[in-house]
């Protein structure tokens, strides 16, 4: 249904773009967010040429539970492996796991909430009663009792698309349980952006129900998705690191949350190793926070309303 | 005041409640029944446990295992699960869950409740006056500060307490509830016992702080923009009567509602945190049910998060009903 779409002149668009960009990278916050992200991001791509393999027991190269040094930036572990190593690795994992439970949640979430506002009726009664279900249980409760049950029924060895089992449950699990927020604030914008006149055009100009909600209705609800999806990382990442320091995680590959358990197992609080327990916290502070930041500049961006005048 | 609104509203609210619940128990039920093995032998202790063939099966028609899956085993377990009885534990044999769980519960309480409470005086205070004085310094300090900790896992910032305060300053314990050899029910041990909580109510409270002065920031802020306040200035009231007649009483319905929901949500929080400490609630009962695959009693502590997340959804919505009419229309 090509010819029944407006199509907005290219220039246009740019100007809408460079004019949401010029707000959004005016606030300090979003700054601040997007340098921190972009250099973990960089970071988490390319960790074999920054430090190395990944390092082993086997292969680890200096001595046990070292403080900071020339050789060791962060110290060394229990075993001997260079901290450094191991947080840039994790890097890799705990962004991975973020993001990819992010779009599953941000996909389950979406497509919940804007059938049940499209369609309404007892189609939107039950998928709201569902969704009441996952906004009222968090995501940490839930993956708590579902994750270690798919486990046993999967077994632990092996790969399934490059991530151990536990962390390819842990995301799965992760996406699946948090996406009621999302369904629930699309529900709404849906509620209202199907009133509007350019859904009865389409309507009369015979698109699909499929057609409507792809082509109309889902370009309108870009910016709430994109606001909240940088808050729903910062969710998956808090979920992430606490099931992981529960012992949920794989140790063949670490995420922040992963050595923070191995630091805590391996006494390294009492003995005084802040380097290793400082290291992977720092880094998860850092990218939850910026991920806050930006959200919170994204909604400040596309509600101006919500900006009180001081 | 429209009784009968009143109690539809109520009763909307309570029949919301109830399936939530029932989703955590089919749930249960459901994640039991796909474990490999016979739940049987699951309930009786895992394969560990050396039971008879003639036991297990008189447990199979105890429990109503040899009956359909649905309504049977269903309806059973409902009932089961309403009357207390959640299977018995792997690790710890022969030991009821619900007995477990009970016996570790007031170590949590203590914890969760005192760290509420601490997050609660000052986080609320701190937020309101941000809102208040907005832009302040104190304004910039605490939202900055706020959410840093709001990003922080509770259980590093637990750690982090432990390095600086036990194994450095060597002020207090980072580890139990109490000193090996402390005569329980004396001073002494009362006093050490509190010296034991402090670094993890610290934790646990750290964690709530951020959320309580964001959205008591937030709220005040809204208020102190309403027209409502206009009016209070013009008809010449002080700030400070400004702040208590007015300001204070509106920003705090949305506090009072997050209040109630954290009742649910911070034993879950814990969990983690006590981890750490190895702090004998029900955070340290979770992690050794989740070393020792003890799913008996994973779901009894799923259950108890559940029912608390539920009931404490519940509070929330009825004080909310309660401090602000409009919502019951």
């Amino acid at each position: 249904m090509s010819e029944s779409t407006v199509r907005y002149s290219p220039r246009g668009r740019a100007r809408a773009i460079k004019g949401f960009l010029r707000q959004f990278l005016s606030y300090g916050s979003a700054q601040v967010g997007l340098v921190c992200l972009v250099f973990f991001l960089v970071v988490a791509a390319v960790p074999n040429i920054l430090v190395g393999p990944l390092q082993t027991a086997i292969n680890a190269t200096g001595d046990f539970l070292v403080p900071p040094s020339g050789q060791h930036l962060l110290g060394t572990d229990e075993v001997g492996r260079d901290v450094l190593n191991l947080v840039v690795h994790g890097a890799r994992i705990s962004l991975m796991i973020a993001l990819l439970s992010t779009v599953i949640s941000l996909v389950v979430g979406t497509t919940i909430g804007m059938t049940a506002g499209y369609y309404g009726g007892r189609v939107d009664v039950w998928l709201m009663r569902l969704t009441d279900f996952f906004f009222v249980m968090p995501s940490f409760v839930l993956a708590l009792v579902i994750t270690p049950v798919v486990l046993e029924v999967m077994g632990r060895g092996g790969e399934i698309l490059g991530f151990r089992p536990s962390l390819f449950v842990i995301l799965v699990v992760i996406g699946m349980t948090s996406w009621a927020f999302v369904a629930r604030i699309v529900r709404s914008q849906t509620l209202s952006l199907k009133e509007r006149t350019f859904i009865d055009r389409a309507r009369v100009v015979g698109s699909s129900n499929f057609n409507i909600m792809v082509r109309h209705i889902l370009p309108n609800l870009v910016p709430q998705i994109a606001a909240n999806g940088a808050l729903v990382v910062a969710g998956a990442i808090y979920v992430e690191t606490s099931l992981s320091f529960l012992g949920l995680g794989d140790p063949l590959q670490p995420s922040w949350g992963t050595l923070l358990s191995l630091a805590q197992r391996a006494g390294a609080a009492s003995a005084g190793a802040w380097w290793y327990l400082g290291a992977p916290g720092v880094c998860v502070l850092t990218v939850s926070l910026s991920f806050v930041l930006i959200g919170n500049a994204l909604d400040d961006t596309f509600n101006p309303r919500r900006r009180v005048i001081p | 005041m429209n009784g009968g609104r009143t109690g539809r509203h109520i009763g909307s609210i309570l029949i919301r409640a109830i399936i939530t619940l029932l989703m955590v128990v089919v749930l249960n039920f459901v994640l039991f029944r796909v474990i490999p093995g016979d739940p049987a032998a699951l309930l009786l202790g895992g394969a560990r446990t050396s039971v008879t063939a003639e036991q297990m099966e008189a447990q199979r028609q105890n429990w109503g295992l040899d009956r359909p899956l649905f309504p049977d085993q269903v309806v059973h377990y409902l009932s089961a699960t309403l009357q207390g009885d959640l299977g018995y534990s792997f690790k710890f044999r022969g030991q009821r869950v619900a007995d477990l769980i009970l016996e570790r519960l007031p170590a949590t309480i203590v914890l969760v409740g005192l760290a509420q409470f601490i997050a609660i005086l000052s986080g609320v205070m701190l937020g309101l006056y941000a809102g208040w004085r907005r832009g302040g310094a104190v304004d910039h300090i605490a939202t900055g500060a706020s959410l840093a900790l709001y990003s922080t896992p509770s259980f590093w910032l637990g750690m982090l307490l432990v390095v600086i305060f036990s194994t450095s300053l060597g002020w207090l314990p980072g580890y139990g509830a109490y000193s090996p050899g402390t005569i329980t029910g004396s001073l002494d041990s009362l006093l050490d016992y509190l010296r034991h909580l402090a670094l993890p109510v610290t934790a646990v409270a750290l964690g709530l702080i951020g959320q309580y002065v964001v959205v008591a920031r937030a709220a005040m802020s809204d208020v102190v923009t309403e027209d409502y306040m206009v009016t209070a200035r013009a008809k010449g009231l002080t700030n400070g009567q400004m702040l208590m007649r007015h300001a204070f009483r509106n920003a705090m319905l949305p506090v009072v509602t997050l209040i109630a929901l954290n009742l649910g949500y911070v034993v879950a929080g814990a969990i983690t945190v006590e981890a750490v400490f190895a702090w004998p609630g029900i955070g340290g009962l979770t992690v050794e049910a989740l070393n020792a695959r003890d799913y008996p009693v994973l779901q009894g502590i799923f259950l108890l998060l559940g029912a608390s997340i539920v009931v404490a959804n519940l509070i929330a919505d009825l004080a909310y009903g309660l401090l602000d009419p409009r919502v019951r229309q």
